[in-house]
């Protein structure tokens, strides 16, 4: 009846035909989402990466740059504080020195750290020196400074320049020691540390000089200071001189462009060494002895729901297991050693699951025909079944070696360090890894610390595709058709 | 070796000591090795039922599951974990509605629609996405997820449950991808032609015969993608935070149960206090949730294959 039906409708089967091609949009859309959402995250990460060159490229200049901000009462603004200048850099040659402000990176100006990396980025590549603009610090501007208070707003303080420095930039435009600072651009200044901030954010929405009011000798008057200092810098961005750095460096846990991942990388590689030592030869036994020696007995079905179920287990409780029975029972500590084993039992049960698998792909007669010319069981094993085996195994290892290098959680419970700054030197250490060091970075506040991450994201994510990769080929050239 | 013994011995024919004794060394190394899986289960058990034995005979089960007060550090202390669940159930349930509808949904496309060659390409791609390290989600989440959610206008703090689950689901999709793929790729053949052959169209194959066919499958997956998602550490460590928050609301931070391990390892606490052992009774918790729900997922698959085998 409704075939005939829709024999004399057919707007009612297009409606149909067209349901159902909706459906397949939904569901290659579904898909499409799904990868595209995790590769926009990548690269998103992937470019976050890249401000390590201009990070390398300030710091090699001798400067470590750290986010600042004042709040005050008329002005809120972030800005570009300098941290640190390295001793006999070229920074310091230009005379930039600890707690000046950055102003402007080659004409740009800068108002947060990001900014300045940017600015540093866009520079031109082939240029060999670029013009910095900077304010001196509060004792170098303002020289010692006293607090006046304000009759009619009880809890606030001028500054008064009780003692100005020859050499500073307002005694050069003609502010005496003495002079009460008012107001800059119109903004009135408070407090000695607040009024040196707002001098810095004012210095930086023009680039001639700043307008200040002062009071000398009870008597109101304006001047024009230039308060801003310029010198040329090295600024040389060297992709591959910042990765090396930051690959053979050693945690920094203050200035993230000083920061690197030694320790972790080789923290990561010595315990997945143990891991693999550790879980090879355990599961090649296992999953040989299950899939070519044990009878179906109600052991091997409890062994093997048993391993699937371990699979599925979550990292953090191996954490738990690990630091019960290796760090504590069998006393090994928070060492390399048993952060292996830790990560060993982790990936065991997967393991075996995959070596399983790759046994049962070599067909029954290949053994059959072993043992008809008189093999024994091991000699099929070693001679036939493995071999042909292999490659299958070999990727399954891979995946789970892969897994354990990721693996942050069982870790962080035996207690791998969130700063490290040492190279491990053997097998009983303590250490870190690299996923512990981008939790610990991507957790730190300060600005920079959160690219450094990404790098670390990028180092590890590209060991892991070498790894996938070889996988991938291993299993797509030496898999063999039956 | 009964077929040997069968035959008079002469000594040609006999195994020859040595290699008897070599087969039965290598049959029983391996047999030991096998047997490593008991062992591993028998630690884990036995870790957990010593490890809080100390703290079950301070804190009653009602306290326990019943209280919402997790405070084991300041005084009185409060061993409730009923926050905490609720915390990773909700966090969960956001992994889960993004990752199960999009999970069947892509499942379908590459089962069903795709054509082989795309679906040799794609299927390499999602196992690698699958592979990314959870700390790495983690970030995604505390660094792009969050501020993109702040930019959109959402009221949410700098450490929530809802970027947590969110990136959460994405990262178990692959998960629920794969397991939904080979159980869509199981249905036999037969029921989709016989649906062809009464008219059917393509969409309503899937949908009222396919997916109804393997609709037991793709609960044994979803429930296995569940308990990944309970057990999660990096993710919700990372970028959920660390103050349970009751009543629960993803807009806040949250504490999760795999958080509260983190926090418990990394404080600063001797390592004989007694929240250690509050450390093994969340670690049981988590083990006894996770374990049912695998060995649930495990029948339900097997019940499944025996359906259509």
């Amino acid at each position: 009846m409704t075939a005939a039906a829709e024999l004399r409708a057919p707007a009612r089967l297009r409606h149909r035909h067209r349901k159902s091609s909706l459906f397949a949009v939904l569901a290659a859309s579904s898909l499409g989402l799904g990868v595209l959402v995790v590769v926009l995250l990548v690269f998103s990460t992937l470019r976050s990466s890249g401000e390590l060159v201009s990070m390398r490229a300030t710091a090699t200049a001798g400067l470590s740059l750290s986010q600042r901000a004042v709040a005050g009462d008329s002005v809120q603004a972030p800005y570009v504080g300098i941290a640190q200048v390295i001793e006999g850099s070229s920074a310091m040659a230009v005379g930039i020195a600890d707690g000046d402000a950055l102003l402007t990176i080659g004409g740009t100006p800068v108002e947060d750290v990001h900014g300045a990396w940017r600015a540093v980025g866009s520079l031109p590549n082939d240029q060999e020196l670029t013009r910095v603009g900077w304010v001196p610090h509060l004792e170098a501007l303002l020289g010692e400074v006293e607090l006046e208070p304000i009759a009619d707003a009880p809890g606030k303080f001028r500054p008064r320049l009780a003692w100005l420095p020859d050499d500073s930039l307002l005694a050069a435009a003609g502010i005496r020691s003495g002079d009460v600072l008012l107001a800059v651009n119109d903004w009135p200044l408070l407090g000695s540390q607040q009024s040196w901030q707002t001098l810095v954010v004012a210095a930086r929405q023009g680039a001639g000089p700043v307008q200040l009011r002062v009071v000398r000798d009870g008597v109101e008057q304006a001047v024009s200071a230039e308060i801003r200092r310029t010198g040329e810098l090295t600024l040389q961005r060297d992709f591959l001189a910042a990765i090396w750095h930051f690959v053979t460096a050693l945690d920094e846990p203050r200035y993230p462009e000083h920061a690197g991942l030694s320790s972790a990388i080789l923290g990561s590689l010595l315990v997945v060494l143990v891991t693999m030592l550790f879980a090879f030869p355990l599961a090649i036994g296992a999953s040989v002895y299950l899939e070519e020696y044990a009878k179906r007995t109600r052991l091997t079905s409890v062994l093997q729901v048993l391993i699937a179920n371990l699979a599925g287990i979550p990292s953090v409780v191996y954490g738990i297991i690990g630091l019960e029975v290796v760090c504590r029972t069998m006393d090994l500590g928070r060492s390399i050693l048993a952060g292996g084993i830790t990560l060993g039992l982790l990936i065991l049960p997967v393991m075996i699951l995959g070596c399983r698998e790759a046994l049962r792909t070599v067909p029954p007669w290949v053994r059959h025909a072993a043992f008809a010319v008189g093999a024994t069981p091991s000699q099929v094993v070693r001679h036939q079944v493995l071999p042909y085996a292999l490659p299958g195994m070999l990727t399954s290892m891979i995946l789970a070696v892969s897994r354990a290098i990721g693996e942050a959680a069982p870790l962080i419970l035996l207690g791998a360090f969130l700063y490290v700054n040492y190279r491990p030197q053997g097998l009983m250490d303590s250490f870190t890894v690299v996923p512990i060091q981008i939790f610990s970075w991507a957790t730190y506040p300060q600005a920079g610390f959160e690219t450094i991450a990404s790098v670390a994201i990028v180092v590890l994510m590209v060991i892991l595709l070498l790894l996938n990769g070889a996988a991938i080929v291993l299993r797509n050239r030496f898999q063999l058709r039956w | 070796m009964t077929t040997l013994t069968a035959i008079p011995r002469t000594p040609s024919l006999a195994a020859p000591r040595r290699r008897r004794v070599v087969e039965a060394a290598v049959r029983s190394t391996l047999l030991g090795c096998g047997l490593l899986a008991i062992v591993i289960a028998v630690l884990t058990a036995w870790t957990f039922f010593a490890g809080s034995l100390p703290f079950f005979s301070k804190v009653g089960f009602a306290e326990f599951l019943g209280s919402i007060r997790w405070a084991p550090i300041t005084v009185p202390e409060g061993y409730g974990t009923l926050a905490l669940l609720a915390d990773t159930a909700v966090i969960t349930g956001i992994a889960l509605a993004v990752a199960v509808p999009l999970g069947v949904l892509a499942a379908v496309f590459l089962s069903e629609y795709c054509n082989p060659r795309v679906r040799a390409w794609l299927k390499p791609i999602l196992e690698v996405l699958g592979g990314i390290p959870s700390v790495v989600y983690g970030f995604f989440a505390l660094r792009i997820v969050t501020p993109l959610f702040q930019d959109a206008g959402l009221d949410v703090g700098f450490w929530n449950g809802l970027s947590a689950g969110v990136v959460m689901g994405f990262m178990i999709l692959p998960l629920m991808a794969s397991l939904s793929e080979d159980v869509l790729y199981a249905v036999p053949r037969s029921l989709r032609e016989a649906a062809y052959a009464l008219g059917a169209t393509r969409g309503e194959v899937v949908v009222r015969v396919v997916l109804p066919a393997a609709m037991s499958g793709i609960g044994a997956a979803f429930i296995l993608a569940m308990s990944r998602a309970i057990g999660e550490t990096m993710i919700v460590a990372l970028a959920a935070g660390r103050t349970p928050a009751w009543p629960p609301d993803p807009t806040q931070p949250m504490m999760t149960l795999t958080t509260t391990i983190v926090n418990i390892a990394t404080g600063e606490q001797e390592a004989t206090a007694f929240i250690w052992s509050a450390l093994f009774a969340i670690g049981a918790l988590l083990f006894v949730i996770t374990l049912t729900l695998n060995i649930a997922s495990h029948f339900i698959v097997k019940r499944f294959r025996e359906l259509y085998e």
